[in-house]
């Protein structure tokens, strides 16, 4: 997906409102400069008449000037994913990328290279799931994993002993990098979908359901997990603040899950539930 | 000792729409910071303001951590709500296309206090009105200070 690139330079008092009116006609995020702002959209997106009467409105008074260009979407998180250092969960799981040296006293070793996806297991929602996964019995289960990211949890389910794993994401990038972290981990009959839960519309129950998303979706998507964990299975959800526990976990309890365990990492929390 | 602060940036992103796409992607990748982790971070800071623009001023340390301060909406964004309109008028001073009223600038005023330079929601509320007529928005009636 290419993405257009407009730096635009005007008169500081018209930058608020400039921001304002682009919001408006689909541009979702700006980066303040010196001169004025740089505004983005994906060129899919983009309506040029309501843009360029927005610009055309404010070129005098404002003073403004464009320069208008294309980038492709690239790894921007590459600086970061060449120096980071791996993680461990307890003395189970070490989570690494391909760089790192393999250590062979962890029962569990997972390789991620992330490509601008997320779980690396640095984040304490990730890290909450891993651990989480480790006290529930994987073996011969059925597993979902929805908002994949890396696909580390997925990973993480099939060292544990899954018998099959799903695994699906909305974001095109993490979908291409999930499949090639599935390939380095052994497992390549298991190819990562695009989509929401509803758009993908998995089949069937599942033993374990995987949920490390945000406080938003959990709560709007929170009745169809419901109809996809088989009863005495369990629903693992992170992504949201200590703060929010209560709200996701009411939610849950509305939809026919009981709370099983709770952890918490940097004010993160992750949640277990069992269908009863 | 303090971690040494090297730049900052300042960004405005839709509440809990933040991913790793320009312009957050390459602003923070060149200085070396996990885009995944602001992004994380900024989506749960903010999923009460879902869609609202937001101005964000993240504070990039030597060690290539961050920790960022979110802002409240900008004026003009909460103008065009209050006046329920689209966009300003291409010519502010001759041409209006939508009005808010005193109660509304003090509302905004009051939103926008934290992030102001003023002691008082008046001066705040001058601020404001100053922002909806250079858009083109009147502001209908006495203001509070004139009665």
């Amino acid at each position: 997906m290419q993405y257009l690139e407009f730096k635009i330079s005007c008169d500081e008092h018209y930058r608020e409102i400039l921001i304002a009116e682009l919001a408006e006609v689909g541009f979702d995020s700006f980066l303040e400069t010196d001169e004025g702002f740089d505004a983005y959209i994906p060129e899919d997106s983009f309506d040029r008449n309501n843009y360029t009467q927005v610009i055309a409105q404010y070129a005098d008074v404002a003073d403004l000037s464009v320069v208008e260009s294309k980038m492709d979407k690239v790894n921007w998180n590459e600086e970061w994913e060449k120096h980071y250092d791996p993680i461990t969960v307890g003395d189970q799981v070490y989570v690494r990328a391909s760089f790192h040296n393999p250590r062979t006293e962890f029962p569990y070793e997972i390789q991620i290279n992330p490509k601008m996806s997320f779980g690396t297991g640095h984040h304490a929602t990730t890290f909450l799931m891993l651990s989480h996964q480790l006290g529930i019995d994987h073996r011969g289960k059925r597993v979902l994993d929805i908002g994949s990211g890396t696909g580390i949890l997925a990973i993480m389910a099939h060292k544990l002993g899954a018998a099959s794993i799903e695994a699906f994401d909305i974001d095109e990038w993490c979908v291409e990098n999930g499949n090639e972290n599935f390939d380095l981990n052994g497992m390549s009959a298991v190819r990562m979908g695009k989509g929401t839960v509803r758009e993908v519309n998995p089949q069937g129950l599942f033993d374990i359901v995987l949920a490390n998303i945000n406080k938003n979706v959990l709560l709007d998507e929170m009745e169809v997990y419901s109809h996809l964990v088989k009863e005495g299975g369990f629903l693992l959800l992170s992504g949201f603040y200590e703060h929010d526990v209560e709200d996701i976990a009411e939610r849950a309890l509305a939809v026919g899950f009981v709370e099983k365990a709770i952890e918490t990492k940097d004010q993160w929390a992750a949640l277990v539930m069992e269908k009863v | 000792m303090a971690k040494e602060i090297t730049g900052y940036v300042k960004l405005q992103v839709k509440g809990g729409q933040a991913n790793p796409s320009p312009p957050i992607g390459p602003a923070l990748g060149s200085k070396g910071l996990n885009i995944m982790e602001f992004c994380k971070q900024f989506n749960a800071r903010t999923q009460d303001k879902m869609g609202q623009v937001l101005p964000v001023l993240i504070t990039v340390f030597s060690d290539k951590s961050f920790e960022f301060v979110v802002k409240t909406p900008p004026a003009a964004n909460l103008l065009l709500d209050a006046a329920k309109i689209k966009g300003g008028s291409a010519e502010p001073n001759r041409k209006k296309v939508g009005s808010v009223t005193w109660d509304q600038v003090r509302d905004i005023a009051q939103v926008k206090m934290p992030d102001l330079n003023a002691f008082k929601v008046e001066s705040a509320m001058k601020m404001i009105a100053g922002t909806a007529r250079s858009m083109g928005i009147t502001v209908s009636g006495k203001a509070p200070w004139e009665e």
